[in-house]
């Protein structure tokens, strides 16, 4: 397997992920990678998984790949120290939930889910944008979304209550996971209404469905 | 000559769209743009009067597919620029009068002298929505900042998506920052927030509206009208003009951006 690599759609869109150590020998072989799939690569999300060992090349590899017309929209690397980009930087560990999930099958939409929209899927969903008032998502599996989720969702669909919902900004008039429906006690109120500085994940936990922040989340798993 | 299709849309009546093919409309006209608008609000016309051309009326839009006219005389000339046309809705008839191949037809006839084709949308997902919707080029999003309103653009926003139409922008109208600043109006970034497309104008509330439109004289006729001086921008907008947005700093935060601060501890 060559030294880099372009990974089909992690969750960001796609990933470029290099393991050469000498800056001449990425360039080579990015030139190489890029000529045959530089399209894929063009209005999407592009994200750069770099080693311990090359994340120092950062800005070089960024400007190479600026010149032939591939944005990078973050790096990703284990620890942030002495990687300098003017994009984000990422580490691993914070990407915890969604990497978790690699290798299974996951849908993902990219895009807004409007008013009167639904989707349904087999296994996981991952939704790369907002799920709107009065669009549905339906997964067999465990539902993602990155942004503000104001829709109705039912993950587990079918009846796995073990399925989780993760959203940057969790503000649905109703949570379906599993067997189990939780509505907000009000008509017209929503379950929660605080400023959203918290990604959530709603679960299923001794017969009824609880919201907590990720953090707490990720501690009650380990 | 190949013109644009406009199309002004909203979901719900009552938003002010109407009032902004009409400011929109004579502000292109008056920037020296050929134009022609058509009311496609069959049934319950009213561009006619907002435009001060009602006593002009001899055939309307159904006479023109129907063929009982030819469009030249359907075409009611404005009485302050010789760069505006009105095509009138019928108002003896209802929606299904005319068909999305009609209107389309029609459209690409008026494209061929027209610069801007400007169609003022009747509310609602159905057919004259559709008609409306089907031969635009651009299509602007009226919505006030009310919830009830913003959802159905959002509705509106995906029909059009998913009939690949991508050129959308949008026009917030009836702010009042008094009630804004208060906190019991949505603000423009609320608003924003939900639709993510991107923002043409922002239209205040302006009481002198309802007199402009009883003598036929819309906002940017009137100097000192602080929504005419608005349409004024949106007109600039649409000529491909960068105007800045008044006391707004635009620069909308993207989706990628909110994911990325997520991930930045
Ligand atoms: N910015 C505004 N400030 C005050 N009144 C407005 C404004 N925009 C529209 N209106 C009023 O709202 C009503 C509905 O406007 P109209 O343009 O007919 O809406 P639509 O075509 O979407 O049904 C009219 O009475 C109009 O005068
Ligand atoms: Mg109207």
């Amino acid at each position: 397997m060559g030294k880099v690599l372009i990974k089909g759609k992690n969750f960001l869109g796609f990933e470029i992920e290099i393991k050469a150590e000498d800056i001449n020998k990425i360039k080579k072989e990015l030139d190489i990678v890029i000529s045959s799939s530089a399209h894929f690569l063009k209005n999407t999300i592009v994200t750069l998984k770099l080693t311990e060992k090359n994340k120092l090349y950062a800005k070089d590899v960024i400007k190479f790949l600026n010149e032939k017309d591939i944005d990078i929209n973050a790096v990703v690397v284990a620890n942030k120290k002495n990687c300098a980009a003017d994009v984000p930087i990422i580490e691993t560990r914070n990407i915890h939930l969604l990497a978790e999930r690699e290798g299974e099958q996951a849908a993902t939409f990219k895009g807004n889910l409007r008013n009167g929209q639904t989707i349904r899927v087999d296994g996981d969903l991952i939704v790369a944008g907002n799920v709107n008032s009065n669009s549905y998502i339906y997964a067999t599996g465990n539902i993602f979304v990155l942004g503000n989720l104001d829709g109705i969702p039912h993950a587990g669909y079918g009846g796995n209550n073990e399925a989780v919902i993760f959203a940057f900004s969790m503000n649905p008039p109703q949570i379906r996971i599993g067997d189990f429906i939780t509505r907000s006690p009000e008509e017209g109120v929503k379950i929660k209404n605080r400023n959203a500085a918290f990604s959530e994940v709603a679960y299923v936990s001794e017969g009824n469905i609880v919201i907590s922040t990720y953090e707490e989340w990720l501690k009650l798993k380990r | 000559m190949s013109g644009k299709v406009l199309t002004i849309t909203s979901g719900k009546g009552g938003v002010g769209k109407s009032t902004s093919s009409a400011n929109l409309a004579l502000g292109l006209a008056l920037s020296g743009k050929k134009v022609v608008t058509i009311d496609l609000d069959i049934g319950l016309r009213n561009l006619d009067m907002i435009l001060g051309l009602e006593n002009r009326i001899v055939y309307d839009v159904v006479n023109v597919v129907e063929k009982a006219c030819k469009i030249n005389q359907a075409l009611i000339k404005d009485k302050r620029t010789d760069n505006l046309f009105l095509i009138a809705a019928a108002q003896t008839r209802d929606k299904s009068a005319v068909t999305s191949e009609q209107i389309i037809g029609l459209t690409n006839e008026l494209k061929k002298d027209f610069d801007y084709v400007i169609l003022d949308s009747p509310a609602g997902i159905e057919s004259g929505f559709r008609n409306a919707m089907l031969p635009a080029d651009e299509i602007i999003i009226v919505t006030t900042p009310e919830i009830s309103a913003v959802r159905d653009a959002d509705r509106v926003i995906g029909i059009l998506e998913s009939n690949d139409k991508t050129q959308v922008s949008l026009i917030i109208n009836r702010i009042n920052p008094t009630l804004v600043k208060k906190g019991d109006m949505m603000s423009k970034d609320d608003v924003l927030q939900v639709l993510s497309i991107p923002l043409i104008g922002v239209v205040p509330e302006d009481s002198n509206i309802v007199s402009y439109t009883n003598i036929g004289e819309p906002s940017v006729l009137h100097k000192d009208s602080n929504s005419g001086a608005a349409y004024k921008n949106i007109v600039k907008r649409i000529l491909g003009e960068d105007v800045p947005f008044m006391e707004i700093t635009e620069e909308k935060k993207g989706f990628l951006q909110s994911i990325i601060n997520f991930f930045k501890e």
